[in-house]
């Protein structure tokens, strides 16, 4: 007898295919859905069109697998991958790199020799790039790489084309799970407006709700009265930040750069400026939006179980 | 420009020679050892300019309004910092242009008659670099356990990362210090990053890495991603990051006692920028 799930039964019977009783025996064994099948489904749904550098794209494992479960997170940690697999899933879908970088590959990168020239402020300007260098196997990747063979997962990556979807899913998500969908301005999840608290209490909600442990920092009084939030979850640059917090009592963002924003902020502030900013942390910040990601994604995939598994505020501190 | 022939006058009366903000400059140039790269965008006046009458010297890590407040009220007008002053690095003015912030700023600088001269990349360029001698001095990282000079690469007496991170809390009153890892692990050689230099945790011969910030994911190099899996496999691994500003400011101290030695007519001081950020309990 093969063995089929209850969902599967249904999504069958929902066919046709399971009508009459002996047919499932008597017909083609249905295989199920694989990974690759349901990526084509998200882009399809997503609208279709690709972008040509998008990070979106299968990172790990054999696209032709067949799903049992997916599983949406912000960070397809190890971590994440052992309660998947303890859930039934094979299909994890993560906003952010499952190998640490953006080249996102199995194995270690080539690399330049530290210090890279990234350009950012703190960073050296040697005058002429030291020469990519293969980098030897790694025992992080190398163990990370070994659970997803042995377990058959598959790492689908969702980021560009997610974060494109309208109304804003990391903005929807994270104004869900701090319970302020109803205080959401009219077409807008990004900007929201709480009943009036103090920056104080609107921290400590947050930092409850989230789980935030150390990753949360915050520039601003207080004691500041606090109605009016803009919400800007991943990571943003400093336009982002002059555009919105003219407009607003406080930013909660996921990350910023601290040249940018939190400079911004704090001159605000010192100028007198009834202003804030609540940093949650990038990948703490993303959760919420591939929480929404799984709800989607059982509408366009109703044959296995999705369920979102959060990887958690990666800080901490001694003090904390 | 009544007034400004008036002051002008009156030091010539009394024989002081006036030392401008371009002779600090200039003097700083010949100093460095090295000849000046033209190509930087980050090392040049931000505000003011080259004959501003210099009162004093203010060195600082980002030059904020409050900083700058600060550094004139301490009879300083000119600040020399290590990172931006308009909130992004090009210190590129048409972004910020209509901000009430970036006009108020302006406006004290212009009242105050500041000049602002950013040095930043051949801080870097310098040997040794302040910013590695400030910071390693603020964290007790003797060069006794670099493992070699200018390496940044220390191995320290074996401790856990928790304990690592609760001393440099301690020396550096860092409120928001963030760390990754497990706080059992023992570490012992230590890779020393600063600002947004992060150092690469998953080299073979670094446990801990030490920094300011660095985006938490999608970067060039590993990220905390690598230190939580290395977590999970018990493999001893961990990540603290004290912020930008905390990170780098010591070195500031080094570039104010180092310009104090060629720029005797004035006072020369750093004005702390602080950390930006409190933390919630």
């Amino acid at each position: 007898m093969h063995h089929i799930s209850r969902r599967t039964f249904v999504a069958l019977t929902a066919t046709g295919i399971a009508t009459a009783p002996g047919a499932l025996l008597a017909g083609p064994v249905r295989k199920g859905v694989t990974a690759r099948e349901i990526a084509d489904r998200i882009q399809k749904d997503l609208g279709g069109e690709w972008k040509p550098d998008t990070v979106d794209a299968f990172k790990a494992g054999d696209p032709s697998t067949v799903v049992t479960g997916i599983v949406t997170t912000s960070l397809a940690s190890l971590d994440v991958l052992q309660r998947a697999v303890k859930v039934g899933a094979s299909l994890i879908v993560s906003c952010e790199p499952t190998f640490f970088a953006r080249a996102d590959t199995p194995t270690p990168p080539a690399r330049r020799a530290f210090p890279a020239p990234s350009g950012g402020p703190g960073a050296s300007a040697p005058p002429t790039p030291a020469p990519l260098t293969p980098a030897p196997p790694d025992p992080v990747f190398s163990a990370k790489d070994e659970f997803i063979r042995k377990h058959n997962l598959v790492v689908l990556r969702l980021s560009d084309h997610w974060r494109l979807r309208t109304p804003d899913p990391f903005a929807q998500g994270l104004a869900s799970t701090l319970g302020w969908s109803k205080f959401a301005t009219a077409g807008d999840p990004a900007v929201i407006i709480v009943p009036e608290m103090s920056l104080e209490a609107l921290v400590s909600h947050v930092k409850k709700t989230l789980g935030v442990r150390g990753g949360m920092r915050i520039v601003g009084d207080p004691q500041q009265r606090v109605r009016k939030v803009a919400l800007l979850p991943g990571s943003t640059a400093i336009d982002a930040s002059l555009k919105a917090l003219p407009e607003v009592d406080a930013i909660i963002a996921g990350e910023v750069r601290e040249w940018e924003a939190v400079e911004y902020v704090r001159d605000t502030v010192a100028l007198g400026g009834r202003k804030s900013l609540m940093l949650l942390g990038r990948i703490v910040s993303e959760q919420p939006g591939m929480q929404v990601c799984a709800q989607w994604l059982k509408t366009i995939v109703p044959e296995v179980a999705c369920t979102s598994i959060s990887a958690g505020d990666p800080y901490w501190r001694p003090t904390a | 420009m009544h007034l400004d022939f008036g002051r002008r006058s009156i030091l010539e009366t009394n024989g002081m020679s006036v030392l401008t903000a371009g002779e600090v400059v200039a003097r700083i140039k010949a100093k460095l050892g090295f000849p000046w790269r033209d190509t930087t965008y980050r090392d040049t006046f931000k505000f003011g300019g080259a004959d501003t009458p210099v009162t004093g010297i203010a060195t600082t890590m980002f030059c904020s309004y409050d900083v700058i407040r600060r550094a004139a009220e301490a009879g300083c007008n000119m600040i020399i910092p290590h990172e931006d002053t308009y909130w992004n690095d090009r210190d590129d003015i048409a972004i910020d242009n209509g901000d009430v912030s970036y006009k108020m700023k302006v406006d004290f600088m212009r009242a105050h008659n500041i000049a602002v001269f950013r040095i930043h990349d051949h801080m870097h360029a310098q040997k040794p670099d302040f910013i590695y001698v400030g910071a390693a001095r603020a964290l007790g990282l003797e060069s006794k356990y670099e493992t070699a000079p200018q390496s940044h690469h220390f191995t320290l007496p074996e401790t856990t990362l928790v304990e690592l991170a609760a001393t440099f809390q301690k020396r550096l009153g860092d409120k928001a210090i963030r760390v990754v890892g497990d706080p059992r692990a023992k570490v012992s050689r230590l890779q020393l990053g600063v600002g947004y230099a992060t150092p690469n945790i998953s080299s073979k011969d670094v446990d801990v890495v030490v920094s300011g910030e660095q985006q938490e994911s999608d970067g060039q190099l590993d990220s905390p991603a690598y230190v939580m899996d290395a977590m999970t496999l018990g493999i001893a691994k961990g990540w603290i990051m004290l912020g930008h500003s905390i990170s780098e400011e010591q070195g500031m101290l080094e570039m104010a006692e180092w310009i104090k030695g060629f720029t005797p007519e004035v006072p020369v001081q750093l004005v702390r920028t602080n950390e930006p950020y409190w933390v919630p309990k």
